[in-house]
């Protein structure tokens, strides 16, 4: 219940931020979907390099529209033209953005690891001598993961964004 | 401006807690300072538990050298830690699986800059929906999380996050300044000599330290280092992303997942930002690789 408000409130403050459209650009083939959920039906195929519209986001995702198709496709699998700092704030999307389509997550009750039972927790010598004997070498590592395929490549890590987690713009 | 509104909206619409928005370090500092004062005034009982579970490794933190601690003092709060952490969750008994999950993060870690540090990665078996990570090299990933994933990729990106914490030494500095004031906190109450007494409880009641929340840039800085690892290592950098965004699919109130909201921003935050610090970038990320094929299925009971 307090999540259809918080989402349909969001809409609305979302609505005002994202007035005029955006374009973008795919970063990655992917697939569209009808819905934002990974399990939605597709709607089409966005291969790497097409342009798109951006109509609105949801949560993680973002609704798009091309010369061809459209649906609702993976935030990261577009790239926002002439992004800037405040967009970013309104994708705070409300934990899930899922709300209103009737989709219940499956709330089974089980009990999570709370931080009290983490605080009263003992260490335990066997299982710990039990998790360093998994480990393996460096190399054995570098072996395993060649025999995937995998190669190694040299890349710099991503500088943080300027306005993103500033505080006011 | 528009941002500090959101937040606001967001605690009170969902009922937060206040601090469960607080990701401050100032929050954590003052937690440490109130428990602290609780176990000095408590020594009694601190000392019946401590007769009852007497460690192997007896006095051994004691020794540790908070202003610069070395490699050894790392590795030797991070056993400790995780040791905890297996004591309120134990490992999954599946040593297949066990081991996988070494090879993948092993390899992950050797494209870091602490290469060095010995390693260890394991699967406890909780319904619970998260990872930890202690300082040394000791990263812990819940059942509850593992089988939520689909590929290799997803799995290096989940594991590349907390090996950037390592990497970072995030958790380190929470507990360095803890251990500032516990300090603080002995002197204050006349109670100095008993220092020791006061750094094993710290550190006795830590694996709660690698679920506290931290800084929320320092979370941020974790997903954009832990893509990047992940990419360094030939998997698709699309991984965690793609683990954020199932994420961001569960609802809060679900319980499994009540501690990794708790102690890191939304999915979506997270995801937001990833998408602001890809795409404002001229780096273009490599393809990779998913490696789906050999992905160690972990089937329902
Ligand atoms: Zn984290």
């Amino acid at each position: 219940m307090r999540y259809f408000l918080s989402a349909s409130l969001a809409a609305i403050l979302f609505a005002s931020s994202l007035a005029q459209a955006e374009s973008g650009t795919a970063l990655k083939n992917d697939t569209l979907r009808k819905e934002p959920y990974n399990d939605a039906k597709t709607s089409g195929q966005l291969k790497r390099g097409d342009k798109v519209d951006i109509v609105r986001k949801q949560g993680a995702w973002l609704q798009v529209k091309s010369a061809k198709t459209s649906g609702w496709v993976r935030l990261l699998s577009v790239r926002r033209a002439a992004s800037t700092g405040n967009q970013a704030a309104g994708v705070l999307s409300v934990a899930s953005g899922r709300a209103g389509t009737g989709q219940v997550v499956a709330t089974t009750g089980v009990r999570g690891l709370t931080e009290d039972e983490l605080k009263q927790a003992q260490f335990s010598e066997p299982e710990t001598k039990l998790l360093e004997s998994y480990s393996v070498s460096a190399a054995d590592g570098a072996q395993y993961a060649k025999a995937g395929g995998l190669k190694p490549i040299k890349l710099g890590y991503l500088p943080k964004p300027v306005a993103t987690q500033g505080e006011n713009p | 401006m528009k941002k500090t509104a959101w937040a606001c909206l967001f605690a009170s619409l969902l009922s937060l807690p206040p601090q469960a928005m607080a990701f401050d370090l100032g929050g954590a500092l003052k937690d440490a300072v109130e428990k602290n004062a609780g176990d000095l005034i408590n020594d009694k009982n601190s000392n019946d538990a401590d007769a009852t579970q007497a460690k192997p490794e007896g006095n051994s933190l004691a020794n540790i050298n908070w202003k610069s601690p070395s490699k050894e003092d790392e590795i030797k709060l991070g056993r400790e830690i995780a040791g905890n952490l297996l004591g309120a969750a134990p490992l999954v008994k599946n040593p297949a699986l066990q081991q996988y999950v070494n090879r993948v993060g092993r390899w992950v870690a050797s494209q870091s800059e602490r290469s060095d540090l010995p390693w260890h990665f394991g699967v406890i078996d909780s319904d619970d929906i998260n990872a930890f990570a202690a300082p040394g090299g000791y990263v812990l990933i819940t059942k509850g999380l593992y089988k939520r994933l689909h590929n290799e990729a997803e799995l290096a990106g989940v594991l590349g996050h907390e090996i950037a914490h390592i990497v970072q030494k995030h958790q380190l500095k929470v507990l360095q300044k803890q251990q500032l004031l516990s300090l603080g906190a002995g002197l204050l109450s006349g109670k100095v000599a008993k220092g020791n007494l006061a750094i094993e409880k710290v550190i006795g009641s830590g694996a709660e330290i690698s679920a506290r929340s931290l800084d929320k840039d320092a979370e941020y800085e974790a997903d954009r280092m832990g893509l990047i690892l992940a990419a360094r290592a030939g998997y698709d950098p699309y991984g965690l992303p793609e683990v954020l965004s199932d994420l961001a699919d569960i609802s809060s109130n679900d319980g499994s997942i009540a501690l990794l909201f708790k102690t890191h921003p939304a999915p979506g935050e997270r995801l937001s930002a990833l998408a602001e610090a890809t795409s404002n970038t001229a780096i273009s990320l490599p393809e990779g690789k998913a490696v789906k094929n050999r992905f160690y299925k972990l089937e329902d009971k």
